[in-house]
């Protein structure tokens, strides 16, 4: 076929699209286009709420944001002193409690980061990462 | 004189069929790289396709693009990779596909190297599953080898296609 090297190379990235359009839509729900987190790790601030003294809040932040201000009853646990900071958290996690992991908004990392650490260092289940981290919780409580 | 002459023409008889022979000797081994080329890329787009989840985690790894981008590419790659393939196999639009696959395989590998300079520990997802466990030396050892056939595929066609022109 006999066409510029632009044309060609437009005509292939146009043939790309449809199946990749395809696949989007049959993957919709195992991927989340706004996070790096699966759904189903991924929990909202009310669902977290309605779990009640059956889960226990993991603040991922740095030392600092957490001695201002964290969600009652959190745990810091971040990745600067993960080793110092892991047996105190061990500590008071009890098999059958779920874990709330949060970091500061939606945009920071802290908070998967820390739940996977969780689940492949610590071998823990039941890890989930808060919607909209602390920023989420803030609005909610406000 | 004559006789000279009819020398130098039945030379140029007997090395005639030696010619066309070696001629279809490369071709048929040029024809060989363009399948062994495609089909790296046919593997390495359908493991990729199979596996989108991965691929975005994979290219999410490298702390370059934010995440909807590494996920919009994680399904929109592996088909494109796909598509060059089965264009380098079919001779479809091939001066296009051995383009895209050069300017993909070269994005990906100074990726690689750039990753491994800021010292993250990645996995490059060329090859999905496959390709986990890779060394960079070996990572970036493939690379370059399909890089150097795509440059010499690509070279050869844009070289015939001038000729063809001139023709």
């Amino acid at each position: 076929m006999k066409s510029s090297l632009v044309g060609q190379v437009v005509i292939l990235a146009a043939l790309a699209l449809l199946p990749a359009a395809g696949e989007a839509i049959y993957f919709r729900d195992k991927i989340s286009w706004r996070s790096a987190i699966a759904p189903s790790e991924m929990v909202t601030v009310d669902q977290a709420r309605g779990w009640g003294d059956t889960a226990i809040w993991v603040d991922a932040r740095p030392e600092d944001e957490f001695a201002n201000d964290h969600v009652p009853g959190a745990i810091s646990l971040n990745e600067d002193r993960w080793n110092e900071l892991l047996p105190q958290f061990l500590a008071v996690w009890a098999p059958g409690k779920k874990i709330i992991v949060y970091c500061s908004s939606l945009s920071c990392n802290a908070s998967r980061e820390v739940a996977h650490r969780l689940r492949k260092e610590a071998q823990l289940a039941d890890v989930f990462v808060l919607e909209g981290g602390w920023e989420a919780w803030m609005k909610k409580n406000r | 004189m004559k006789q000279t002459s009819n020398i130098e023409h039945r030379t140029s008889n007997i090395e005639l069929p030696s010619d066309v022979g070696s001629l279809g000797v490369w071709r048929f081994l040029w024809r060989i790289l363009d399948f062994a080329v495609a089909g790296i890329f046919i593997y390495a787009g359908a493991l990729k396709a199979l596996d989108p989840v991965q691929f975005a985690s994979d290219i999410d790894n490298y702390k370059i693009l934010p995440w909807p981008v590494s996920v919009a590419l994680a399904f929109y790659l592996p088909w494109l990779e796909i598509f060059c393939a089965l264009g380098l196999v079919f001779r479809f639009l091939c001066r296009g596909a051995l383009s895209i696959l050069t300017a993909s395989i070269l994005v990906f590998t100074l990726a690689t190297i750039a990753a491994k300079i800021r010292g993250l520990d990645i996995t490059c997802g060329c090859f999905g599953h496959a390709s986990q466990n890779w060394s960079f030396p070996s990572h970036l050892a493939t690379n370059l080898a399909i890089l150097a056939a795509l440059l010499a595929l690509l070279f050869k066609v844009t070289s015939r296609n001038r000729l063809q022109n001139l023709v």
